[in-house]
C-alpha cells in the first residue's frame, strides 16, 4: 500500500490558521531551489509541505511577484 | 430698603449658573454637519467636497470663536463660574480628555493589531519588507525633548500664575507656545521628507492616522494655551480664578503623554 504524508507538525505554527506555515514552506522550498537546484531531493520536500499548506492561486501569486521583484519575503540576493 | 432689595435682587441665591438660551450649541451642531459631510464627500472624490469641507470648517471655527467669547463673558465679566461651577467644568474637562485616550487607544490598537504579528503579504516582519524608516534617535527624539521642555513651561506659567506674577507667566507661556510652533514644524518638516506616504500599506496608515492626530490635537492646544496667553495678557486670568488655564495645561500635559507613547512604540519600537 501506498505510505501517504502530508507536511509535519510544527511547533512554531500551532494555530487553526496555518497561512503563516504556509508562507514559511514555500520561502524556505524557493530559497533551496536557489542554492540546490530544482532537482534536489530536500528541495522537492519542502515543494510538496508548500503545495499542501498553500492555497494554488497563492502560489501562484508569490511566483509571479517573485519575477517580478515586489515578494516580500526574502530572496537569494537578499539572503 | 427697597433700594437694597431691588440690589439683592439681581444676585442668584445659589451657586449654579443657569445659561441663557443661545444659538450657538446649534450652529455648532450644523456645521459639524457640513464639515462632516464635505470631509466625507471629499474623500470619496465628489467635487463639492472641496467647498463643503472648507465652509463647515470656516463655520465650525468662527461659531467656537463665538461661543468661547460668550463663554469669557459670562464667567470673567458676569461671574456665573463660581466655585462649585469650576467644579463642574473641571469634571468635564477630565471627562473629555479620559473620550480623548479612549480615541488615542483605539488608533494605537489598530498599530499593534498589525505591527506585533505582521502578516505574510509584508513579509511578515514590522516594518514591512520595501518601507524605509525615520530613525528615531534624530528628529523624533529631538521632537520629544521640545514636548517635554514644554511640559515643563507651561508648569512654569502655572507657578507664576498663581504666585501674581503676571510678567513671568505671560514669559512662560510665551516660551510654551514657541516650543509647541517649533514641535509642529518639525513634524511638518518630517512629513515632508518621509520616505513612506499615507497609501504606502498598513505602515504609511497607521504612522500617519497615531501621528497625524496627535499632530492635530497639537495644534488645538497650542491654540488653547495661546488664548490662556491673551487673556492673561488682557488681566482675565488671576491668581484666584484661572481654571481656563489650568483646563490648557492638563490637556497639553495629556499631548506630552501621547507623544511620548507614540515616540516609544511607533518611532522606536516599531523601528527595531
Amino acid at each position: 500500500m501506498e505510505s501517504l504524508s502530508t507536511a509535519p507538525r510544527d511547533e512554531r505554527f500551532p494555530h487553526t490558521n496555518q497561512t503563516r506555515n504556509c508562507w514559511v514552506r514555500y520561502v524556505e522550498w524557493k530559497l533551496c531551489e536557489e542554492k540546490h537546484g530544482e532537482e534536489e531531493s530536500e528541495c522537492k520536500k519542502f515543494g510538496r509541505w508548500a503545495r499542501a499548506l498553500c492555497p494554488v492561486d497563492w502560489i501562484e501569486r508569490w511566483d509571479e511577484q517573485r519575477a517580478n521583484g515586489t515578494f516580500p519575503g526574502p530572496s537569494g540576493e537578499s539572503s | 430698603m427697597s433700594n437694597l432689595n431691588s440690589n439683592l435682587a439681581i444676585y442668584n441665591r445659589h451657586p449654579f449658573h443657569l445659561v441663557d438660551p443661545s444659538p450657538w450649541p446649534f450652529m455648532a451642531s450644523l456645521s459639524v454637519l457640513v464639515f462632516l459631510f464635505g470631509l466625507v464627500s471629499y474623500l470619496h472624490g465628489f467635487k463639492v467636497g472641496n467647498f463643503l469641507f472648507v465652509f463647515g470648517l470656516c463655520i465650525l471655527v468662527l461659531t467656537s470663536v463665538v461661543w468661547w467669547r460668550d463663554v469669557i463673558r459670562e464667567s470673567t465679566y458676569e461671574g456665573s463660574h463660581t466655585v462649585l461651577v469650576q467644579l463642574g467644568l473641571r469634571y468635564g474637562i477630565v471627562l473629555f480628555i479620559f473620550s480623548e485616550v479612549m480615541l488615542f487607544i483605539s488608533f494605537f490598537w489598530a498599530f499593534f493589531h498589525s505591527s506585533l504579528s505582521p502578516g505574510v503579504e509584508l513579509g511578515m516582519i514590522w516594518p514591512p519588507q520595501g518601507i524605509s524608516i525615520f530613525d528615531p534617535c534624530q528628529v523624533p527624539f529631538l521632537n520629544t525633548i521640545i514636548l517635554l521642555l514644554s511640559g515643563c513651561t507651561v508648569t512654569w506659567a502655572h507657578h507664576a500664575i498663581i504666585h501674581g506674577n503676571r510678567n513671568q507667566g505671560i514669559l512662560a507661556l510665551v516660551f510654551t507656545i514657541l516650543l509647541a510652533l517649533l514641535f509642529t514644524g518639525l513634524q511638518f518638516y518630517e512629513y515632508k521628507i518621509a520616505p513612506f506616504c499615507l497609501s504606502d500599506g498598513i505602515y504609511g496608515s497607521t504612522f500617519f492616522i497615531t501621528t497625524g492626530l496627535h499632530g492635530l490635537h497639537v495644534i488645538v492646544g497650542t491654540l488653547f494655551l495661546l488664548v490662556c496667553l491673551v487673556r492673561l495678557y488682557n488681566y482675565q486670568i488671576t491668581a484666584q480664578h484661572h481654571f481656563g488655564f489650568e483646563a490648557a495645561a492638563w490637556y497639553w500635559h495629556f499631548v506630552d503623554v501621547v507623544w511620548l507613547f507614540l515616540f516609544v512604540s511607533v518611532y522606536w519600537w516599531g523601528g527595531i
